[in-house]
């Protein structure tokens, strides 16, 4: 196998990751091996965090709100959930390639397992969190229809936009270093202009700032469906949109940028 | 450039440049141009910072060079800083596993050689306890058992001598000359004039990121 210097070093990587599919799947589940290495329950302390989280908020809120338990609290929960997957992804993308230096500036792999990697890594979580917003759904007596359904392929839409923003994150911190904190800033703020503590109708006056921020198209189509209603149209439109623009600016910089990674980091 | 900075350019480092603005450039590596070919065992010299490890790197694929192209043609494994990808919580077993599926290994064939890290080693039972409470001697152990347990066409080496207890410095001298005895091409960056009379037949020295070809007798 010959290799000259390809001409699009960005697109040739992101090819090869795909190939290197194992290597990202064992390390992603080894990784979370890892991380609850000597605890009892392991990854089934984030799915009671969860739990607990959206117990204790939803039915203080709920009260607060003066809005009914059973329609805000299934609302908070699966907010939360998706809220901790985005922004565990967004936090962690800042230093995702200075953590792996010691196999970036060793092993001939390519670069995107690593943004791969967390994603999967992330969706592993998820999985462990997701069946809290079913119990919660099925305690309340939350009426499930088929819309539900629609929050799969809406989870694989932000599965992608969020592997595209990994990638520019990840290649952008590793250059400014200030970003790591100046997103550990912004994504609270964040946080507060995004449906994750209440439904977009709650807000009388500012709906339409909310939808300025692309996390709330990202959380809304997912959710909406586990609610019960299609997502609006608008909402899909732009996370089309945001999964197109986003990976073609990410392409273009992973293009011009990709052999430099190996310097920054 | 002042008096100072050729003065100590004279000693280490490659050259630094200053782009526009406070960005810092380092030319570690300029107009190194050389083919090498299935039995070829090449040494690396130049002192500390001369641009061995950048050399290797760049045979590698690690850094991709400016101007000009790499070609290879071959499998290649590298020994370079030990340890890549490796977890202190996870057991040694698990740590195999991890490394091996980094160097591209399948499971089958990382299966195939945990036996023979097992004897290696020689860490018993420790394997199955987390690298975390391995004393370096031991960690570094298995980094190198499962660093050499590759079959590639291309292996590149920097400095790797000189750790460990005596016993192992003598079992990890004897499997990476069985080693070296199986690749096509081996590169091999290094102080120690002895090792390097030993396993190689080209010498190239690297001065300011300068490469020349030079006979043994000028080591």
């Amino acid at each position: 196998m010959s290799l000259p210097l390809k001409k699009q070093p960005g697109l040739a990587d992101i090819m090869q990751s795909l190939h290197c599919f194992r290597i990202v799947a064992f390390m992603a589940l080894s990784d979370v091996r890892a991380r609850y290495k000597r605890s009892v329950l392991g990854p089934l302390w984030m799915t009671l965090g969860t739990a607990g989280g959206s117990a204790g908020l939803g039915f203080i809120w709920s009260e607060l709100f003066r809005v009914d338990a059973a329609t805000f609290v299934p609302t908070l929960t699966a907010g939360l959930i998706l809220w901790q997957f985005i922004s565990g992804i967004i936090s962690e993308a800042t230093v995702l390639f200075s953590r792996q230096a010691p196999i970036i500036r060793n092993l001939n792999l390519p670069l995107a397992i690593h943004p791969m990697q967390l994603l999967l890594r992330h969706l592993i979580n998820f999985a462990h969190n997701a069946p809290v917003f079913f119990v919660v759904a099925l305690i309340l007596g939350l009426p499930m229809n088929p819309n539900a359904w629609l929050a799969l392929p809406g989870l694989f839409l932000v599965a992608l936009n969020l592997l595209w923003l990994a990638l520019l994150i990840g290649l952008l911190g590793a250059r400014f270093r200030d970003l790591e904190y100046l997103i550990a800033m912004v994504m609270p703020l964040l946080m507060f202009i995004s449906p994750v503590f209440y439904r977009p109708n709650y807000l009388p006056f500012s709906e339409h700032i909310m939808w300025f921020n692309p996390f709330s198209h990202l959380i809304e189509i997912v959710r909406a469906p586990l609610l019960g209603n299609p997502p609006p149209l608008f909402v899909v439109e732009t996370n089309l949109a945001m999964l197109v623009c986003g990976w073609l600016l990410t392409l273009y910089l992973f293009n011009s940028k990709r052999d430099r990674i190996a310097f920054w980091v | 450039m002042s008096l100072r900075n050729q003065l100590v350019r004279i000693s280490t480092g490659g050259r630094i440049e200053s782009e526009a603005g406070h960005i810092q450039i380092v030319t570690a590596l300029n107009q190194v141009s050389f083919d090498l070919h299935d039995g070829d065992a090449v040494a690396l010299i130049g002192h500390n910072g001369a641009g061995k490890s950048t050399l290797l790197r760049t045979m590698a694929g690690v850094f991709h060079p400016v101007s000009g192209t790499v070609v290879r043609d071959g499998k290649v494994a590298t020994v370079l800083e030990l340890g890549a990808g490796m977890d202190p919580e996870l057991s040694g077993y698990e740590n195999i596993i991890r490394m091996g599926i980094l160097m591209g290994l399948s499971m089958p064939e990382i299966r195939g050689k945990t036996s023979e890290i097992e004897e290696f080693t020689q860490l018993g039972n420790f394997l199955q306890l987390p690298v975390r409470t391995y004393s370096s001697g031991m960690a570094t152990r298995l980094m190198f058992a499962v660093a050499t347990s590759t079959q590639p066409d291309i292996l590149l080496v920097d400095e790797i001598f000189g750790t460990g207890d005596a016993e192992f410095q003598i079992k990890a001298k004897e499997r990476m000359e069985s080693l070296i005895k199986s690749v096509g091409i081996f590169v091999f960056a290094s102080h120690n004039n002895e090792l390097i009379r030993q396993y190689c037949k080209r010498f190239f020295r690297l001065e300011h990121g300068q490469l020349t070809e030079i006979a043994l007798q000028d080591i």
